[in-house]
């Protein structure tokens, strides 16, 4: 027996709160759904309900460990980086195959990764831009790399590099990569993927099935293969109070995405644990810091006062009360989740300060009864509950809030052309690496900071530099530099962190939502 | 032979409707605020990303190559490819439609059922304490939105009574029908309330027309007169009703389809919408368009059949 494994399993046992018992295996997990998947394929992948259910199709040559942030063997049984940070050299395990039992090969990883850092295929190839060729001389692989990139390991781990069957693209129909993905997923089976389970029914915006795959190489703690289920049977059911209906007439094991508002309630339901997995959301609202508006109007946000006053005067306690009915905390890095690698604990991030907040709205002489747009997401409960809330918290600073209600895609565009005061936002890590949401929040060439146009030459400075940085020290020591000068700058509204709230029937046990929201049922268990 | 040609002629008509139909769609889809781009890609993409998506997407052609293209491919059968979906749109509407046609036909069967029956007690009782309180409840049915009559339902039926499961949909037609009970009733809770009241109104004007006035002094049994009298006639305003309502009772399948777990298309438009997926939107509401001239075209049909008078011409 491998004593890490066992270390693993009792360390989920003891987040999951239940005693490490002797092993359930068989039968199928009921799923209710918020929302269904359309293609899961590594690297089509771009909606969560597809990103989060790749990792039970489809393996990784490494895997992140238990604590969410260590790298692990996964179908590569070993790895190294060179001492130049420019190849990684691995080693496959032997005798793996897909779950149809035909042979994983180099072949099959040569072609994954090629797929996977073709930008013309892959919206994540960028993640993975510093590959410059990855060779197969058996059971070893190599990866060369133009540039050191001190991410390549952990996105080995991730679900966009997962191997696929080179053979089954092959014999699939179709012109391009898309259509013959599209055809695999469609027709379902064991021949594409080598994870835990593989696709065995399909009912777009309906169910989806996944089977246990018996050949798969990971042990439970009974040593036999995992999974422990025989399958999982996925329900889609967008509406949130149905969901929990189904949940309570027992008609499913899990609903996902349980409403704060229902938190309390359902922890109370003696047949359910109502649990909260710790997550790498954030909500925040970034703040417009151009010295005009889009209208060529001048801009009190510009002024760095006006924005840390905001800051200050924002109740975040009373927020995640409002909203989260408590299931939350504030913000305690200004770049990132706390379970992210490389947060830095600035908590309190500005702690609740009405009088600091006048002080610096009267510095900055900002005129009373100034008016500020606050855009949210129309038919968003949350959404609305924030506007209400902040508008009586920022009154005492003479802020005249309104609200400009809009849709997803026009949130999105707003953000992008700048046409906004403030607005709500949120994210979660698709990556278990701090560069991804720093690039986004702050980087000014990734994505304007988040579209605040909020522009700071050493931020980027140590932004760039950190993408080459080998050592994780010097590494780590940068990203805190950012989240200093970042915290000062205030361009955004730090407001709050939220787990996955997730309803879970007493009869199961080991379902995992893991901190980037992947589903991971490997080693759920259901006893009836 | 004559309805025939009457048929033809009608479908030739809904040559301009639906040219005009084709334009308002394209350009309606594209009023819509919003960057499809970033739906698609979703927020985190890059300004490059965004742009080759619209570049494959055909967005930066000029507004008039963009509707010839959607013309030309409509006409071919081709509704285009889902964003969404990533699939051709009319394999995704089509795959769907069957599960709406069921829950539509369904909820417009309860709601005869339901009406018919009633309608004559309260017609036949009229201004009596049975009139009265048939319409009492179907004025609260009436004011109820349909999201509230599902969640009611679903709570008391299917979560605590267990007669019924909680939303999804099952196989073959007699499992559907136990399994879009509830949907169906929801639906069809709300539409009842509509066509009782009209069909009582129908039932009494026809009550005090002098030919049944007449059939009762022939001496007519009042089953004879209540079934080929009084029925037939008021069946026709009722039939011109639920005809008209289609649009109604579609847009009754948005919410109902939702808060069921029903894939069908009402539930799929939403997703469309929210997910700016021009070619599915351009689909469905060009779905919906031949549906409801379809069902248009039927009412007149059975309106003919019912009233010889309506000579179709």
């Amino acid at each position: 027996m491998n004593t890490r494994r066992i270390a693993s399993a009792l360390a989920l046992a003891a987040v999951l709160g239940t005693p490490a018992a002797a092993q359930d295996r068989g039968g199928i997990l009921n799923f209710a759904r918020y929302d269904g998947s359309q293609l899961v394929d590594p690297i089509y992948a771009d909606r969560n309900p597809d990103i989060w259910m790749v990792g039970s199709l489809f393996d990784t040559l490494l895997r992140l460990g238990a604590d969410g942030k260590s790298v692990e063997p996964g179908l590569a049984e070993s790895y190294e980086l060179a001492a130049d940070g420019k190849s990684v050299t691995l080693k496959l395990r032997s005798g793996l195959t897909f779950a149809d039992g035909s042979p994983l090969t180099g072949a099959d990883v040569v072609f994954s990764l090629d797929r996977a850092r073709n930008g013309d295929l892959s919206s994540w190839a960028g993640l993975i831009g510093s590959i410059d060729s990855v060779a197969a001389d058996g059971d070893r692989i190599t990866i060369a790399l133009k540039t050191p990139d001190p991410t390549i390991l952990t996105m080995l781990a991730t679900f966009n590099t997962a191997i696929v069957s080179k053979a089954a693209f092959d014999a699939a129909p179709g012109a391009t990569d898309q259509e013959k993905s599209a055809a695999i997923f469609a027709k379902g089976g064991p021949g594409v993927g080598s994870g835990p389970f593989y696709l065995c029914g399909f009912e777009q915006g309906a169910t989806m099935d996944f089977c246990a795959n018996k050949g798969y190489w990971r042990q439970g703690a009974d040593g036999k293969p995992l999974p422990y289920l025989d399958g999982v049977h996925f329900q889609v059911i967008p509406d949130d109070a149905t969901r929990i209906l189904k949940l309570q007439a027992g008609e499913v094991d899990v609903a996902e995405f349980v409403p704060f508002a229902r938190v309390a309630e359902l922890k109370a339901d003696e047949k359910l644990n109502m649990e909260l997995f710790p997550s790498t959301r954030i909500i925040y609202s970034p703040i417009n810091v151009r010295a005009t508006r889009a209208d060529g109007s001048p801009n009190p946000l510009a002024d760095v006062r006006v924005r840390q006053a905001l800051n200050y005067a924002t109740d975040k306690a009373a927020l995640i009360g409002l909203v989260l009915h408590g299931a939350g905390k504030p913000m305690s890095s200004p770049l990132m989740a706390a379970a992210t690698q490389d947060a830095v604990n600035m908590d309190p991030l500005y702690g609740y300060d009405l009088e600091k907040a006048k002080a610096l709205i009267a510095e900055a002489g900002l005129p009373q009864g100034t008016k500020i747009t606050f855009t949210t997401l129309a038919g968003s409960a949350d959404d609305a509950t924030i506007f209400a809330a902040l508008q009586q918290m920022w009154a005492p600073l003479g802020i005249d809030l309104v609200v400009e209600q809009v849709d997803g895609p026009t949130r999105g565009a707003k953000n992008r052309s700048g046409e906004f005061d403030i607005h709500t936002y949120g994210w979660v890590n698709d990556v278990n690496d701090a560069s991804q949401v720093v690039g986004w929040l702050g980087h000014t060439p990734t994505a304007n900071a988040v579209g605040t146009g909020w522009e700071d030459a050493t931020f980027n400075g140590l932004y760039e530099a950190a993408q080459t940085e080998m050592d994780p020290a010097k590494r780590t020591d940068a990203f805190a530099q950012m989240q200093k000068i970042y915290a000062e700058a205030a361009p955004l509204l730090f407001m709050y962190e939220t787990p996955f709230a997730v309803a879970v029937s007493n009869e199961v046990s080991g379902y995992v939502q893991t901190p980037l929201g992947a589903n991971v049922f490997e080693e759920a268990t259901v006893s009836r | 032979m004559q309805s025939l040609a009457y048929i033809a002629k009608r479908l030739l008509l809904m040559v301009p409707t639906f040219a005009i139909v084709m334009v308002i769609i394209f350009l309606l889809v594209r009023l819509l605020p919003g960057d499809p781009a970033i739906a698609i890609a979703g927020d985190k993409a890059s300004d490059a990303d965004l742009a080759a998506i619209r570049e494959r997407l055909g967005l930066n052609e000029p507004l008039l190559v963009q509707f010839w293209l959607f013309l030309t491919n409509t006409l071919q059968g081709d509704l285009g490819r889902s964003i969404l979906m990533k699939a051709p749109a009319l394999g995704v509407i089509l795959d769907r439609l069957p599960t709406t046609a069921f829950l539509t036909l369904y909820a417009v069967t309860l709601s005869l059922l339901i009406a018919g029956p009633l309608a004559f007690v309260a017609a036949l009782n009229r201004g009596r304490w049975p009139d009265a309180a048939i319409r009492a409840v179907f004025q609260v049915g009436l004011s109820m939105p349909v999201f509230y009559i599902g969640l009611v339902l679903l709570t008391f039926l299917a979560a605590r009574a267990r007669l019924f499961p909680v939303g999804g949909i099952g196989h073959g037609f007699f499992e559907n029908l136990h399994q879009l009970f509830l949907p169906a009733m929801t639906i069809a809770l709300y539409t009842s309330a509509i066509v009782m009241r009209n069909l009582r109104a129908s039932i009494i004007e026809v009550l005090d027309a002098e030919y049944v006035q007449f059939a009762r002094a022939k001496g007519l049994s009042s089953r004879l007169i209540l079934g080929r009298h009084v029925l037939r006639n008021a069946l026709i305003s009722t039939v011109t009703l639920l005809g008209l309502s289609i649009g109604n009772l579609m847009s009754g399948t948005l919410v109902t389809e939702t808060v069921f777990a029903v894939p069908g298309v009402g539930r799929l438009m939403l997703e469309a919408i929210f997910a700016r997926d021009y070619p599915l939107i351009q689909g469905l509401t060009l779905t919906f368009a031949v549906l409801v001239s379809a069902v248009f075209l039927l009412t007149d049909l059975v309106q003919s059949w019912l009233d010889p008078r309506m000579r179709l011409t």
